[in-house]
Protein backbone atom coordinates (compact mmCIF):
# COMPACT_ATOMS: atom_id res chain seq x y z
CA UNK A 1 0.00 0.00 0.00
CA UNK A 2 1.38 3.52 -0.83
CA UNK A 3 1.88 6.03 1.32
CA UNK A 4 0.25 9.29 0.98
CA UNK A 5 1.70 12.40 1.02
CA UNK A 6 0.27 16.05 0.58
CA UNK A 7 3.39 18.62 -0.46
CA UNK A 8 3.40 22.25 -0.73
CA UNK A 9 6.33 24.74 -1.19
CA UNK A 10 6.76 27.95 -2.05
CA UNK A 11 10.02 30.18 -2.86
CA UNK A 12 11.41 33.24 -1.47
CA UNK A 13 14.65 34.90 -2.15
CA UNK A 14 16.25 31.64 -3.64
CA UNK A 15 15.13 29.40 -0.79
CA UNK A 16 11.56 27.30 -0.71
CA UNK A 17 9.87 25.99 2.75
CA UNK A 18 8.93 22.43 1.41
CA UNK A 19 5.92 21.30 3.77
CA UNK A 20 4.72 17.91 3.62
CA UNK A 21 1.73 16.39 5.31
CA UNK A 22 1.62 12.49 5.32
CA UNK A 23 -1.23 9.76 6.31
CA UNK A 24 0.38 7.03 8.29
CA UNK A 25 -0.68 5.58 12.18
CA UNK A 26 3.44 5.87 12.99
CA UNK A 27 2.37 2.89 15.29
CA UNK A 28 5.13 2.75 17.72
CA UNK A 29 4.98 -0.88 19.24
CA UNK A 30 4.39 0.44 22.62
CA UNK A 31 1.06 1.40 22.55
CA UNK A 32 -1.57 -1.52 24.24
CA UNK A 33 -4.52 -2.57 22.57
CA UNK A 34 -6.47 -3.36 25.96
CA UNK A 35 -8.76 -6.09 24.28
CA UNK A 36 -6.21 -8.22 23.85
CA UNK A 37 -3.53 -7.17 26.02
CA UNK A 38 -1.00 -7.20 23.77
CA UNK A 39 0.79 -4.08 22.15
CA UNK A 40 -0.36 -2.69 18.30
CA UNK A 41 2.47 -3.96 16.35
CA UNK A 42 4.89 -1.29 15.38
CA UNK A 43 4.49 0.24 11.94
CA UNK A 44 6.19 3.85 11.63
CA UNK A 45 8.08 5.99 9.09
CA UNK A 46 11.96 5.49 9.07
CA UNK A 47 13.50 6.74 6.38
CA UNK A 48 12.28 9.86 4.37
CA UNK A 49 14.12 11.93 1.82
CA UNK A 50 14.13 15.17 0.09
CA UNK A 51 15.00 15.60 -3.61
CA UNK A 52 15.53 19.33 -5.59
CA UNK A 53 15.72 18.41 -9.28
CA UNK A 54 16.85 15.25 -8.49
CA UNK A 55 19.67 15.36 -5.92
CA UNK A 56 19.33 14.44 -2.50
CA UNK A 57 18.98 17.22 -0.17
CA UNK A 58 17.51 15.78 3.21
CA UNK A 59 18.42 12.79 4.49
CA UNK A 60 16.31 12.11 7.57
CA UNK A 61 15.81 8.83 10.06
CA UNK A 62 12.65 8.87 11.97
CA UNK A 63 11.32 6.79 14.74
CA UNK A 64 8.02 5.99 16.28
CA UNK A 65 7.61 9.10 18.18
CA UNK A 66 7.20 11.17 15.34
CA UNK A 67 3.38 12.11 15.43
CA UNK A 68 0.79 9.89 13.46
CA UNK A 69 -0.10 11.35 10.14
CA UNK A 70 3.15 13.46 10.38
CA UNK A 71 3.99 17.02 9.33
CA UNK A 72 7.16 17.86 8.28
CA UNK A 73 8.78 21.23 6.81
CA UNK A 74 12.50 21.55 5.04
CA UNK A 75 14.28 24.44 3.88
CA UNK A 76 15.97 24.26 0.61
CA UNK A 77 17.75 26.42 -1.88
CA UNK A 78 15.19 26.57 -5.13
CA UNK A 79 13.50 28.44 -7.29
CA UNK A 80 9.89 29.10 -8.73
CA UNK A 81 9.45 25.69 -11.49
CA UNK A 82 12.31 23.65 -9.18
CA UNK A 83 10.99 20.19 -9.11
CA UNK A 84 11.34 18.70 -5.06
CA UNK A 85 10.12 15.49 -4.29
CA UNK A 86 9.81 14.08 -1.11
CA UNK A 87 9.99 10.15 -0.73
CA UNK A 88 10.19 7.78 2.35
CA UNK A 89 9.33 4.07 3.78
CA UNK A 90 7.84 2.84 6.69
CA UNK A 91 9.42 -0.54 8.74
CA UNK A 92 7.03 -2.85 7.14
CA UNK A 93 8.49 -1.98 3.78
CA UNK A 94 5.15 0.62 2.26
CA UNK A 95 6.64 3.39 0.43
CA UNK A 96 5.32 6.66 -1.12
CA UNK A 97 6.22 9.49 -3.05
CA UNK A 98 5.74 12.83 -3.83
CA UNK A 99 6.69 15.63 -5.96
CA UNK A 100 5.65 18.99 -6.61
CA UNK A 101 6.82 22.34 -8.97
CA UNK A 102 7.83 24.82 -5.98
CA UNK A 103 5.87 28.28 -6.62
CA UNK B 1 45.40 -20.14 -0.83
CA UNK B 2 41.75 -19.52 -1.36
CA UNK B 3 40.71 -20.38 2.05
CA UNK B 4 43.08 -17.74 3.07
CA UNK B 5 42.09 -14.88 0.94
CA UNK B 6 38.28 -16.16 2.50
CA UNK B 7 39.14 -15.23 5.60
CA UNK B 8 40.36 -12.21 4.85
CA UNK B 9 37.55 -11.02 3.36
CA UNK B 10 35.39 -12.38 6.15
CA UNK B 11 37.45 -10.58 8.57
CA UNK B 12 36.97 -7.32 6.65
CA UNK B 13 33.57 -7.17 6.83
CA UNK B 14 33.23 -8.35 10.31
CA UNK B 15 35.40 -5.07 11.27
CA UNK B 16 33.34 -2.62 9.09
CA UNK B 17 30.17 -4.30 10.83
CA UNK B 18 32.03 -3.45 14.60
CA UNK B 19 32.74 0.14 13.33
CA UNK B 20 28.93 0.51 12.15
CA UNK B 21 27.87 -0.89 15.98
CA UNK B 22 30.38 1.36 17.76
CA UNK B 23 28.82 4.39 15.92
CA UNK B 24 32.03 5.08 14.63
CA UNK B 25 30.41 5.46 10.85
CA UNK B 26 28.19 8.48 10.91
CA UNK B 27 24.63 7.58 9.41
CA UNK B 28 25.78 8.56 6.09
CA UNK B 29 28.48 6.62 5.00
CA UNK B 30 26.53 3.82 5.90
CA UNK B 31 24.53 3.74 2.71
CA UNK B 32 20.44 4.03 3.55
CA UNK B 33 20.86 2.27 6.63
CA UNK B 34 18.12 3.05 9.88
CA UNK B 35 20.54 3.69 12.73
CA UNK B 36 19.07 1.10 15.12
CA UNK B 37 21.56 2.01 17.83
CA UNK B 38 20.70 5.26 18.27
CA UNK B 39 16.90 4.79 18.22
CA UNK B 40 17.31 2.32 20.46
CA UNK B 41 19.10 4.12 23.57
CA UNK B 42 17.23 4.26 26.43
CA UNK B 43 19.30 7.67 27.74
CA UNK B 44 19.64 10.72 25.75
CA UNK B 45 23.28 10.44 25.82
CA UNK B 46 23.60 7.26 24.45
CA UNK B 47 21.28 8.52 21.66
CA UNK B 48 23.21 11.17 21.03
CA UNK B 49 26.53 8.82 21.04
CA UNK B 50 24.50 6.80 18.87
CA UNK B 51 23.75 8.94 16.10
CA UNK B 52 27.05 11.07 16.64
CA UNK B 53 29.43 9.34 17.88
CA UNK B 54 30.53 11.18 20.65
CA UNK B 55 27.68 12.71 23.76
CA UNK B 56 29.88 16.12 24.18
CA UNK B 57 27.49 18.75 23.30
CA UNK B 58 28.15 22.53 23.75
CA UNK B 59 24.45 24.98 24.40
CA UNK B 60 24.46 27.31 21.42
CA UNK B 61 22.34 30.43 21.41
CA UNK B 62 22.27 30.40 17.59
CA UNK B 63 20.16 27.59 17.40
CA UNK B 64 16.25 28.40 17.45
CA UNK B 65 14.24 26.28 19.10
CA UNK B 66 10.46 26.62 18.76
CA UNK B 67 8.46 24.57 21.09
CA UNK B 68 5.10 25.26 23.18
CA UNK B 69 5.47 25.86 26.41
CA UNK B 70 2.55 23.84 27.76
CA UNK B 71 1.43 21.04 25.04
CA UNK B 72 -2.35 20.44 25.57
CA UNK B 73 -1.83 17.27 23.67
CA UNK B 74 1.51 15.56 24.01
CA UNK B 75 0.57 13.18 21.33
CA UNK B 76 1.28 16.11 19.04
CA UNK B 77 3.90 18.89 19.83
CA UNK B 78 5.02 21.09 17.48
CA UNK B 79 8.55 21.47 17.27
CA UNK B 80 10.85 23.49 15.12
CA UNK B 81 14.01 24.27 14.76
CA UNK B 82 15.94 27.20 13.17
CA UNK B 83 19.69 26.59 12.80
CA UNK B 84 20.05 28.71 9.48
CA UNK B 85 21.86 31.52 11.86
CA UNK B 86 24.83 28.27 11.40
CA UNK B 87 27.36 27.91 8.83
CA UNK B 88 27.81 24.33 7.48
CA UNK B 89 24.82 22.29 9.01
CA UNK B 90 25.28 18.63 8.48
CA UNK B 91 22.59 17.00 10.91
CA UNK B 92 19.89 17.95 13.08
CA UNK B 93 18.42 15.61 15.95
CA UNK B 94 15.41 16.12 17.78
CA UNK B 95 14.92 14.31 21.23
CA UNK B 96 12.74 14.07 24.24
CA UNK B 97 14.47 13.10 27.07
CA UNK B 98 11.92 11.00 29.54
CA UNK B 99 10.93 9.01 26.30
CA UNK B 100 11.49 5.57 26.86
CA UNK B 101 13.85 5.71 23.53
CA UNK B 102 14.94 9.47 23.54
CA UNK B 103 15.85 9.98 19.76
CA UNK B 104 12.61 10.98 18.03
CA UNK B 105 14.69 12.09 14.02
CA UNK B 106 17.40 13.05 12.68
CA UNK B 107 18.08 14.80 9.68
CA UNK B 108 20.91 14.87 7.15
CA UNK B 109 21.89 18.04 5.11
CA UNK B 110 23.52 17.86 1.65
CA UNK B 111 23.53 20.61 -1.37
CA UNK B 112 20.56 22.94 -1.78
CA UNK B 113 19.29 21.98 2.05
CA UNK B 114 19.47 25.06 4.93
CA UNK B 115 19.58 24.11 8.67
CA UNK B 116 15.55 23.99 9.21
CA UNK B 117 13.24 21.42 10.28
CA UNK B 118 9.41 21.54 11.54
CA UNK B 119 7.53 18.93 12.38
CA UNK B 120 5.33 17.38 15.29
CA UNK B 121 6.73 14.83 17.95
CA UNK B 122 5.20 12.68 20.74
CA UNK B 123 5.99 13.05 24.62
CA UNK B 124 4.80 11.06 26.87
CA UNK B 125 4.89 13.49 30.01
CA UNK B 126 6.70 16.78 30.82
CA UNK B 127 10.36 16.81 29.67
CA UNK B 128 12.59 18.53 27.57
CA UNK B 129 12.72 18.74 24.39
CA UNK B 130 16.44 19.14 22.73
CA UNK B 131 17.73 20.13 19.92
CA UNK B 132 20.93 18.61 18.17
CA UNK B 133 23.08 20.46 15.51
CA UNK B 134 26.33 19.38 14.02
CA UNK B 135 27.86 22.16 12.45
CA UNK B 136 31.50 21.83 10.93
CA UNK B 137 32.35 18.81 12.76
CA UNK B 138 31.13 20.08 16.42
CA UNK B 139 28.36 19.20 18.07
CA UNK B 140 25.78 21.89 19.58
CA UNK B 141 22.78 21.86 21.74
CA UNK B 142 19.63 24.02 22.63
CA UNK B 143 16.81 22.76 25.07
CA UNK B 144 13.40 23.51 26.11
CA UNK B 145 11.02 22.11 28.84
CA UNK B 146 7.43 21.63 27.36
CA UNK B 147 4.98 20.86 30.11
CA UNK B 148 2.65 17.93 28.58
CA UNK B 149 -0.84 17.81 30.29
CA UNK B 150 -1.75 14.67 28.46
CA UNK B 151 0.14 12.43 27.30
CA UNK B 152 1.04 11.27 23.59
CA UNK B 153 1.75 7.91 24.97
CA UNK B 154 -1.13 6.57 26.18
CA UNK B 155 -2.24 3.09 26.37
Amino acid sequence: MSIKIRMRGKSKGGVAEIKALIKHPMETGIRMNKKTGKPYPAKYIDMVEVSVNGTKAVDAQWSGAVSANPYMAVKVAANKGDEVSVSLKDNQGDKGTASIKVK
Amino acid sequence: MKRRSFLKGTLATGAAAVAVNAGLLTPNTVLAAWNEKAFAAKTVDDAITGTYGSAGTTDSGDIKLKAPAIAENGAVTPVTIDASAIDGVESISILASKNPQPMVCEYSFAGAAKGYVSTRIKMGETMNVIAVVKAGGKLLKAQQEVKVTIGGCGG
